[in-house]
């Protein structure tokens, strides 16, 4: 019976509050620039909210910050050049490099 | 006694050599970069040409692939910058999708996630998603369909870790239009991601 009023009084708060908040469409511009920039308390403000309520922008900056922390591990995996899975210079392009730095140098 | 001559201006040096010695390396690096095989290739061979053009003024301090690499790394931004020099200005703002169609919905709730196309969990860790030898290639198919510039932009911040100062200063944008054009690059790569690489491995 306290669970149901709990219910109802949450989903009363959530939808007024959506309907005062900033959009998701503005709000995944603000996650997205709050990865570039320091952020307004008003913005963060707004931002912890809406992220209260709303659990598909929660996934949007989980995976936002996914995105990145891979990017960047994987980077720096393979700034060690000598010991990383990229391609090397093919035998063709190898070949004509040589013959454009002879002919360069004649 | 004459001991042998070893400074590099008075031996002609084997240029054929450096390509061996130099050439895997030097792509990889540029590949790091650039991730795209022919733009790699070129950048390699412009370094190679300049350095058989400034040889004379190496003079052997340092090493050869150190002084390489210091050539590439402006062939790599010459590459960028003119990436950024062939599109004409707002051009990766004004065609980088904006994906309207994510936050359109016939309810009173428009401008938020229409259901179709809002995030779902993804049930991963960066370390696990390290160790997928298929990661560039997935996310390589995922910024080809964007502009040029908008990839690179998106690469420099990410893969390269560029501040926002320095991709500004470098492609001559404003910060303003760098923030829109991430902003846009992730929008699509999330949404890309999902749908080719979090929904496929759900049903494999």
């Amino acid at each position: 019976m306290t669970l149901k009023a709990y219910d109802k009084i949450k989903h009363s708060i959530r939808w007024w509050l959506l309907r005062r908040l900033p959009t998701c469409k503005q709000t995944v511009k603000v996650i997205s620039e709050s990865m570039e920039r320091q952020i307004s308390l008003r913005e963060w403000i707004n931002l912890k909210l809406h992220l209260w309520i709303c659990l598909w922008c929660v996934w949007y900056l989980e995976h936002l910050r996914l995105m990145r922390d891979t990017i960047h591990a994987k980077a720096a995996q393979e700034s060690n050049l000598d010991a990383s899975s990229l391609p090397p210079l093919s035998p063709e392009a190898r070949e004509r490099m040589k013959q454009t730095l002879s002919q360069r140098r004649d | 006694m004459s001991e042998p001559q070893r400074t590099p201006q008075s031996q002609s040096p084997d240029f054929s050599a450096w390509v061996d010695e130099h050439g895997d390396y030097l792509y990889k690096y540029a590949m790091f970069r650039l991730r795209d095989g022919s733009a790699a290739e070129d950048a390699v061979q412009e370094t190679f040409l300049a350095a058989l053009k400034a040889y004379r003024g190496f003079e052997g301090r340092g090493s050869e692939r150190t002084w390489l690499v210091g050539i590439l790394k402006h062939k790599v931004t010459d590459h960028f910058r003119r990436i950024t020099r062939e599109a004409p200005i707002g051009e990766a703002e004004d065609e980088t999708p904006d994906h309207n169609e994510f936050f359109t919905r016939t309810d009173e709730w428009t401008n938020h996630w229409n259901a179709d196309h809002a995030p779902s969990e993804w049930h991963s860790t960066p370390a696990e998603l390290v160790e997928r030898s298929d990661f560039w290639k997935v996310l390589n198919d995922c910024l080809s369909p964007l502009p040029k510039r908008t990839a690179s932009v998106f690469t420099l911040r990410e893969v390269d870790g560029l501040s926002s100062e320095e991709i500004c200063e470098m492609l001559s944008i404003s910060v303003n239009n760098l923030w829109v054009i991430l902003h846009r690059a992730r929008l699509h790569l999330r949404n890309c991601l999902e749908i080719n690489w979090f929904t496929k491995d759900a049903t494999h």
